[in-house]
């Protein structure tokens, strides 16, 4: 038999509403699903998902470095070298994704233009 | 096993294979678990490793299609994930194209204009890639990149396109690196969500915009289209009035043109 119970306060669960118009509005961490996608149900079925921040770290790792092999030879296209730019360009990124902030790299804030 | 013709560049004959200590058992360094696979008519599959990759080995592709899911377009893989890498849903390939202005686009010239680079089948792989290649904001002329699935061609004739369209996004320059680079990965990193009806993206520079397109297999099916519009703007943070166009390849075909007479979408 047990003891004394104790009923717990009851509440009702807090919620917060927040209004949004648009769906680019929503939160970069907005989702129900594992991998950040913003749909929880796909045709077909599971899938091999990752986000943008997952796969930009596995840039650096030492395989994803080397050239691979047999790359053509296309001069202005491909190039041997780790193209450096893109590490700075990736800084970029960065920033103007999570805040929505005009950067002061080399890419200025996108504007339609008639 | 892998007798597929356009495999050639990666397998090395016996006698080539770069002598490497490091694919020896007793070399002290952590190899590929497993005998050097020998596919048919002798040939090694090896991957030209430095100190530091030794877990950059291709593996011989021992997937078939018997998984019921035509996650390759029926055909059989000729990459696949290298041992501790990480897969992709797909395999994809990169293409490049560059046309002089002053030619007019045919079929028969567009699919001589164009050529592979390489396919991908791991997230370490594409970046192998992606980092050897220009950035298309550098790129000169007329010219594109596109990534599709491995086994479609990026032409309206393929199979896999007839039925199908694109959305089109118009950038100013300047912009073009930076939304290629998270247009593609929001595609390998299956963030659309719409089954298998993504073909591919192409990213076009010309003379005074650039254009980001993305192609889908049924231009008709409206839930999908909605989807991959909707998941645009939120994976390329587009302001909320930003113009999106549609355009089916059959209209293409009609007008022979990419990018005009589109049906335009708010």
């Amino acid at each position: 038999m047990s003891t004394s119970r104790q009923l717990s306060e009851s509440r009702a669960i807090p919620t917060k509403t927040v209004l949004i118009n648009d769906t680019t509005q929503l939160p970069h961490d907005y989702c129900t699903t594992p991998g950040g996608t913003l749909f929880s149900t796909t045709p077909g079925g599971t899938r091999i998902i990752y986000d943008r921040k997952f796969l930009l770290d596995r840039r650096n790792s030492p395989i994803a470095q080397t050239p691979p092999a047999h790359l053509p030879v296309i001069p202005g296209v491909t190039s041997l070298n780790v193209l450096t730019e893109n590490r700075k360009n990736e800084a970029n990124n960065h920033v103007t994704n999570h805040d929505g902030k005009p950067t002061t790299g080399d890419d200025a804030q996108f504007e339609m233009d008639i | 096993r892998c007798g597929v013709s356009n495999l050639s560049s990666q397998w090395f004959r016996a006698h080539e294979a770069p002598f490497n200590s490091s694919l020896l058992p007793s070399a002290g360094r952590s190899v590929y678990s497993g005998p050097a696979v020998v596919t048919h008519a002798g040939y090694i599959s090896v991957e030209k490793q430095t100190p530091q990759d030794d877990n950059a080995q291709e593996t011989d592709c021992h997937v078939d299609n018997a998984d019921g899911n035509n996650n390759n377009n029926n055909r059989r893989k000729t990459v696949c994930p290298g041992a501790g890498e990480h897969p992709l849903q797909y395999n994809y390939t990169f293409w490049y194209s560059r046309r002089t202005p002053s030619r007019p686009a045919s079929s028969l010239s567009y699919e001589q204009n164009i050529r592979q680079i390489g396919t991908v089948a791991s997230v370490e792989q594409f970046w192998r890639f992606y980092s050897h290649l220009v950035r298309p904001g550098d790129l000169s002329g007329h010219s594109d990149f596109h990534l599709f699935k491995e086994g479609i061609k990026p032409m309206w004739e393929d199979e896999s396109n007839r039925s199908g369209g694109k959305w089109i996004i118009r950038l100013r320059k300047g912009l073009a690196s930076r939304f290629w680079e998270n247009i593609i990965l929001a595609m390998l990193g299956e963030q659309f969500m719409v089954g298998e009806e993504i073909c591919g993206a192409v990213v076009s520079i010309r003379f005074q915009e650039d254009i980001l397109s993305i192609w889908n297999r049924t231009s008709n099916d409206q839930t999908t289209t909605s989807r991959i519009r909707d998941t645009l703007r939120r994976v390329l943070n587009l302001p909320a009035n930003t113009i999106m166009e549609y355009k089916t390849h059959n209209d293409s075909l009609r007008d022979n043109s990419s990018f005009r007479n589109t049906k335009i979408s708010v």
